[in-house]
């Protein structure tokens, strides 16, 4: 008996055995067989998800810390079609809150692109308004009977960042904007766009808990501080605003740069836009360079190039201070004849008369005295014709005919002396003059102050574009303008304060022809004389109150420079004397 | 009498020592006791196994909520910033200081004081101390590893010190 029983035990043992090595055996063969590749990438795809991470783009503050642009959340509102129940409900709820047509949300629910499983309804919907549907569907799913789901199943909203712009249009002309694509035109979103847009990563993101450690970290985009005061940009915006209505001018444009630094402390343009809305973009600018005319819209600058001029003649020891010539108020150049701005001859007269009256027939006799190599070297080195780096996107360069060149004649010598004939931007002229005021070296202007990444703030030095002319050049020249508009008793003059600067009236060629009656006026002026802590430069473009700059662009430089001085908190020379005396 | 009954008993007693030593079902109460013996440490092991994964699950699922939970306070921060920045935009600031009967200050109205020790405001500081971010190297190994990768490291570790 005992023995008949230690057999079965054995059978069943061995029959036990049998069928596990049988598992066994079978679980080695699936494991390799030609099949498992296949079994095995199925349980990778879902043990993976395929996401892009796009980082938060960088935030934009101007220099004393006041958000010039940031991120909120907008929804894309969508439709899950599996687990849509009434198609009609989510129609309804959708159109009345988002005012969307009805008809059009029904047939594309009803109606989906072959394939798709998930339709979007609407994007870039505000917050309120989807916190509303998204209630609407939590009432609705409480409503419903146990077991059931609510008429807005299926309804799905997925949050996503959106630039905002907390100022609206204020600096629209340095910022620029981002699209919905994320991608920066104009200003600073263009020329940033790649350090504020960050680096979006593509990664498998693992569905198991286990892996969670593998989720990437996605650093936000770069933060950027810029030089701008947005209290003073504000100003510039409101005096331009005023000065197009007073002087009824067609446009015009503001800047105030720190001629120590090149930091650009405001830019005024003006039209601008909200950039919230900026599909307006099309209604509101007919071109590009009019988004920026500081730095895209070269113009004829007119009289304020005889800073340079003179500048030139100082420098290459063409003249001195004291210098006289016989101003017969005509000179031929070319077969040209050039006249002063009031066709009178202003007899003798030293170069600070010259810059005082702003004689035509002065600078051109002072271009011709140097001859077009040493003159055209002078602007060159000023910058004419280049690109001043200034760190927007959209800049042009100007144009400065150089002898040689197919278009360039004679006469072009005299007439680009006095700021005609040539080209250049708003900017240029700025860096150009700011070796005048900065010891003979011309800075570069930039808006960027600093930029903020992983915690660590990288502030921007200031460059210099070159040194165009000597120390004690600058000086001089500095006193004999600011001599020049104490004795014209200019409207640019600031009480308490010692400011340098000249007026520029330039006709505007039409069709080849100058036109006596379209005129640009500009005014480029700095202070304290004795410490400059401001220049600023004033263009308006074909204003009609008023034929000279002196009567417009003038007063309006005084305006801001006014208002500079309350907001940089810039003592008048008195007291400012008695406090480096101390 | 004792000693002649202690000789005659020894040999019984080696007898059953050696009967009992030798009986079959002992061996196999030895084998039983054994397989028994592995199948409770293989047992203790598995629920122990099963302890960690699962609490790993648990952690592992928490810091999908919280990465889900950042994201949303980063999203919420930023939009209050920006609304914040609306409220106190520059033409937003302008009309509340006219509404509350301020006007802007003409040069003339300044007046300078020299303050003995004063020194103008440094530049802007934007940045602050960096951020602990969460990634492989701020999450302790206990939340991701499994026990042979714990049973491993020690392993290594031992082999190591030695």
């Amino acid at each position: 008996m005992r023995a008949q029983y230690a057999r079965r035990t054995q059978v069943l043992a061995g029959v036990m055995g049998f069928i596990a090595l049988a598992i066994i055996v079978q679980m080695t063969r699936i494991q390799n067989s030609a099949e498992a590749d296949v079994f095995r990438q199925q349980a990778e795809n879902y043990a993976y998800e395929l996401h892009t991470f796009y980082p938060n783009r960088g935030e934009v503050y101007d220099r004393n810390g006041r958000l010039l642009a940031g991120n909120k959340t907008v929804y894309e509102i969508g439709v899950d079609l599996s687990a849509a129940k009434d198609a009609h409900a989510i129609a309804f709820a959708v159109s009345s809150e988002l005012g969307m047509d009805y008809n059009q949300i029904i047939n594309l629910i009803q109606n989906p692109p072959e394939g798709l499983s998930y339709i979007v309804i609407a994007d870039f919907i505000e917050a309120q308004q989807a916190l509303n549907l998204q209630e609407l569907k939590k009432a609705l799913q409480e409503q419903a009977p146990q077991g059931t789901r609510g008429g807005l199943a299926g309804l799905q909203f997925k949050s996503h960042p959106q630039r905002s712009y907390p100022e609206d249009a204020l600096a629209s002309n340095i910022m620029g904007f981002v699209s919905r694509e994320g991608r920066g035109y104009f200003g600073i979103e263009e020329k940033y766009d790649t350090l504020l847009a960050g680096n979006p990563v593509q990664a498998l993101v693992p569905t198991d808990p286990n892996k969670a450690f593998e989720i990437p970290r996605v650093p936000d985009g770069t933060t950027l501080i810029l030089t701008i005061n947005r209290d003073l940009q504000a100003a510039a915006e409101q005096i331009l605003d005023e000065s197009l209505l007073v002087y009824s001018a067609q446009g015009g444009t503001i800047i105030v740069m720190d001629p120590r630094n090149g930091e650009l402390l405001a830019i005024a343009a003006a039209r601008r836009m909200d950039l919230n809305q900026f599909w307006n973009y099309g209604v509101i600018y007919d071109n590009a360079s009019e988004f920026n005319p500081a730095i895209s819209k070269p113009y004829e600058p007119g009289s304020v190039t005889k800073i340079l001029t003179m500048a030139a003649a100082l420098d290459s020891s063409t003249v001195t201070p004291n210098s006289t010539y016989l101003d017969t108020g005509s000179i031929l150049i070319g077969g040209v004849n050039i006249k002063n701005w009031n066709q009178e001859p202003w007899g003798v007269q030293n170069m600070v008369g010259c810059l005082q009256h702003s004689l035509n027939v002065c600078m051109a006799t002072l271009s011709m005295q140097m001859g077009a190599g040493t003159f055209y070297s002078y602007m060159d080195n000023f910058g004419f014709g280049h690109l001043t780096g200034v760190d927007m996107a959209g800049e042009a360069a100007g144009r400065l005919k150089l002898p040689g060149d197919a278009d360039w004649y004679p006469v072009d010598l005299g007439t680009n002396a006095f700021g005609q004939g040539l080209t250049a931007t708003p900017i240029q002229m700025l860096t150009a003059v700011s070796s005048v005021i900065n010891n003979g070296r011309s800075v570069t202007p930039h808006a960027l102050y600093a930029m903020v990444r992983d915690g660590r703030q990288y502030n921007v030095p200031a460059q210099y574009a070159g040194s165009p002319i000597s120390e004690q050049t600058a000086d001089t020249l500095t006193t004999m303008l600011a001599v020049s508009l104490e004795t014209e008793g200019s409207l640019a003059l600031v009480p308490g304060y010692r400011i340098a600067g000249k007026t520029g009236t330039a006709q505007i060629p039409v069709n080849g022809y100058y036109d006596s009656a379209q005129t640009n006026h500009s005014f480029i002026g700095w202070g304290p004389v004795d410490d400059p802590q401001f220049m600023i430069y004033v263009w308006l473009e074909r204003p009609t109150a008023s034929n000279w700059g002196s009567e417009t662009a003038a007063p309006v430089f005084a305006q801001m420079a006014e208002k500079t001085i309350i907001l940089l908190d810039i003592p008048p020379d008195v007291i400012r004397q008695q406090l480096v005396a101390k | 009498m004792n000693a002649a009954v202690q000789n005659m008993n020894i040999p019984n007693v080696n007898h059953y020592i050696h009967a009992y030593k030798i009986a079959p079902w002992r061996i196999q109460r030895q084998w039983i006791g054994n397989i028994l013996l592995a199948v409770v440490a293989l047992a203790m092991v598995a629920t122990l196994y099963l302890i960690i994964t699962s609490r790993a699950a648990i952690a592992g699922r928490e810091i999908q909520d919280l990465t889900y939970s950042i994201t949303v306070s980063q999203q919420v921060s930023g939009d209050l910033q920006t609304l914040l920045a609306s409220l106190t935009s520059a033409s937003a600031m302008e009309r509340r200081a006219r509404e509350l009967g301020f006007r802007p200050m003409e040069p003339g109205e300044m007046e300078y004081l020299i303050v003995p020790g004063y020194s103008a405001p440094q530049s802007y500081i934007l940045a602050s101390a960096p951020h602990l971010q969460l990634s492989a190297l701020t999450i302790p190994p206990v939340y991701n590893q499994s026990l042979l990768d714990w049973m491993d490291e020690k392993f290594s570790s031992y082999r190591g010190s030695q």
